[in-house]
């Protein structure tokens, strides 16, 4: 149980830098990560282990 | 020795060195996605697939009122629509391969599509997809050739294609005593022909009715030399900066350029600017030239005077701030009519018939009554009207003259024609659906916030006509190519 919840924790980290290294390289160069998929679905991801990681506590 | 080292690290540090890892090697990825270091990259959409689509690459189509999307695949219903293909760089040649299914009559016979080569007079790169009017002819006529250059002819006068090339050079084919204007028709090919008109005397014409946005014209030189001045107003109704170019080709070459640039700092200030260019070359063989007159549409022509008087417009005339009633004179036997505004609606004579021009920026067609070889003639009352077809337009009957060669287009009739050579190759059939592939060269095309511009054009297809033709598209794939990271380092360091 403690394992899942550094796990959840650390998804929510990691998640959450992807997703602002990857607006990043938007700015940087238009359409780079936009063209392979939509950043909103990461985006629920990172609320998603961010709310898990929450209630864990 | 390892496994006890491993063993020792505590799991959120194991953690969090898997999520670098993983971290990496996606941004990895799409770096690498984004240089494309081997300089050849597939992107393909395919409409029956949800996933996998390619949507991110291949986007379009517009306008939407031409497009229908209701059912699993798009519906092409009208002509022409656009794509556009976003690239993460800039690639050398894309090959097209395009899967469809058509559901045209007889009265659309060609499906061609091009890439946007320059932004400003809307110039498209037009390969062929399918060319039905040719399709029937492949068994009928005679074929010799190679696989894409054909030879068809009516007889069997030519036992293989060089011969036949040699005779067209001379200008003089066989059972052609017109001479090839009036028995040979090309397709996607331009060959070398040499037209020549023999014992004329030309004088110094000047043309005072006013043109708008670019234009091109054939001008026939008989002796060495050629000088074209050029009277513009820029109206300054748009923001867009009002560049001027003219260029001089002899057989698609260019040959002479002129450009005046616009430094106006107020674009949009609606004052009226004077602008002058004068185009003057020696030396020239006699001959046929085309002159290209690039401006954008606010941007009119207000006088052309030329030092020779044989002087035809190519495809398309735009007549503005005309002061009466205008006559013009075209070869072609119909005529693509829209009016600019609704103050330009009238009604047009074309060939002796009267046709209605009653709604704005709307293309209308008018088929003139009698076809005849002789020049049609276009009465307009009201000027800011867009002129367009397949034929040339001249002012005067004097003046025109048609060095082209007939094109296998929607509009084509068989008529004298014994021969047509075409650069062309038929789609290839499977379970119902055609498969054709098209090439072009993106070097000098043009790309816009890092998309390239592709048109799909189905020449007759309307709309809003009311007829179910449609084209449905499955697929279409692009095979991009162009210079590897190394090629392009070499170039940055000068060592290519």
């Amino acid at each position: 149980m403690a394992r899942i919840k550094i796990i959840s924790r650390e998804l929510f980290y990691f998640l959450s830098l992807l997703l602002g290294i990857f607006i990043i390289l938007e700015i940087i160069w238009p359409n780079i990560i936009l063209a392979y998929g939509n950043l909103n679905y990461l985006l629920v991801l990172v609320l998603v282990f961010g709310l898990i990681s929450l209630i864990k506590k | 020795m390892i496994k006890p080292f491993l063993t020792k690290w505590p799991f959120l540090f194991k953690l969090r060195l898997f999520f670098v890892l993983v971290g990496l090697v996606i941004i990895l990825s799409f770096l690498y996605l984004k240089l494309v270091p081997s300089g050849h990259i597939i992107y393909e959409r395919d409409y029956s697939q949800t996933l996998r689509s390619g949507k991110g690459f291949i986007l379009g189509f517009t306008p939407a009122e031409r497009v229908d999307l209701s059912g699993l695949l798009p519906k092409i219903i009208g002509d022409p629509i656009y794509f556009s293909l976003f690239t993460p760089r800039t690639f050398d040649r894309a090959q097209v391969i395009i899967t469809y299914r058509d559901h045209l009559s007889s009265s659309t016979p060609i499906i061609e599509m091009g890439v946007l080569k320059d932004k400003i007079v809307r110039n498209y790169d037009l390969q062929p997809i399918e060319n039905k009017t040719l399709a029937v002819l492949v068994g009928k006529w005679t074929t010799v050739g190679t696989s894409s250059l054909i030879l068809f002819q009516l007889g069997k006068n030519y036992a293989d294609l060089p011969s036949f090339q040699k005779d067209l050079a001379a200008g003089q084919l066989k059972d052609c005593p017109g001479g090839p204007t009036t028995c040979l028709a090309t397709y996607n090919y331009a060959p070398i022909y040499n037209f020549q008109m023999t014992g004329i005397k030309t004088r110094p014409l000047t043309l005072s009715e006013p043109l708008r946005g670019q234009h091109q014209f054939y001008v026939y030189v008989p002796a060495h030399d050629l000088r074209l001045d050029f009277d513009f107003v820029d109206m300054n109704q748009d923001k867009a900066q009002d560049p001027i170019a003219v260029n001089l080709y002899s057989a698609n070459k260019l040959i002479d350029s002129r450009t005046l640039g616009d430094n106006n700092p107020d674009p949009t200030s609606g004052v009226a600017e004077q602008k002058k260019l004068s185009l003057s070359a020696s030396n020239l063989k006699p001959g046929v030239y085309k002159a290209e007159i690039k401006i954008s549409d606010d941007m009119v022509i207000k006088k052309i005077q030329s030092s020779v008087d044989r002087l035809s417009f190519i495809n398309k005339v735009w007549p503005v701030s005309a002061s009466g009633n205008l006559i013009l004179y075209t070869d072609a036997t119909y005529l693509l009519a829209k009016a600019f505004t609704p103050a330009s609606l009238q009604t047009i004579n074309f060939g002796g018939q009267d046709f209605s021009l009653n709604e704005p920026y709307q293309q209308f067609e008018f088929v003139a009554p009698v076809v005849s070889r002789s020049l049609q003639t276009i009465k307009l009352t009201k000027d800011d009207v867009i002129l367009e077809n397949n034929g040339l337009f001249s002012w005067s009957q004097s003046s025109f003259f048609d060095p082209t060669l007939k094109k296998v287009d929607n509009h084509f009739i068989l008529g004298q024609t014994k021969y047509i050579l075409a650069d062309y190759q038929t789609p290839t059939i499977r379970d119902g659906w055609k498969t054709a592939t098209a090439a072009f060269s993106l070097i000098a095309s043009d790309r816009e916030n890092g998309k390239y511009s592709f048109l799909l054009s189905i020449p007759g297809l309307k709309a809003a006509s009311g007829d179910r033709d449609y084209l449905e598209i499955k697929s279409i794939k692009i095979e991009l190519t162009g210079r590897t990271l190394g090629q392009k380092l070499k170039s940055l360091y000068g060592q290519n």
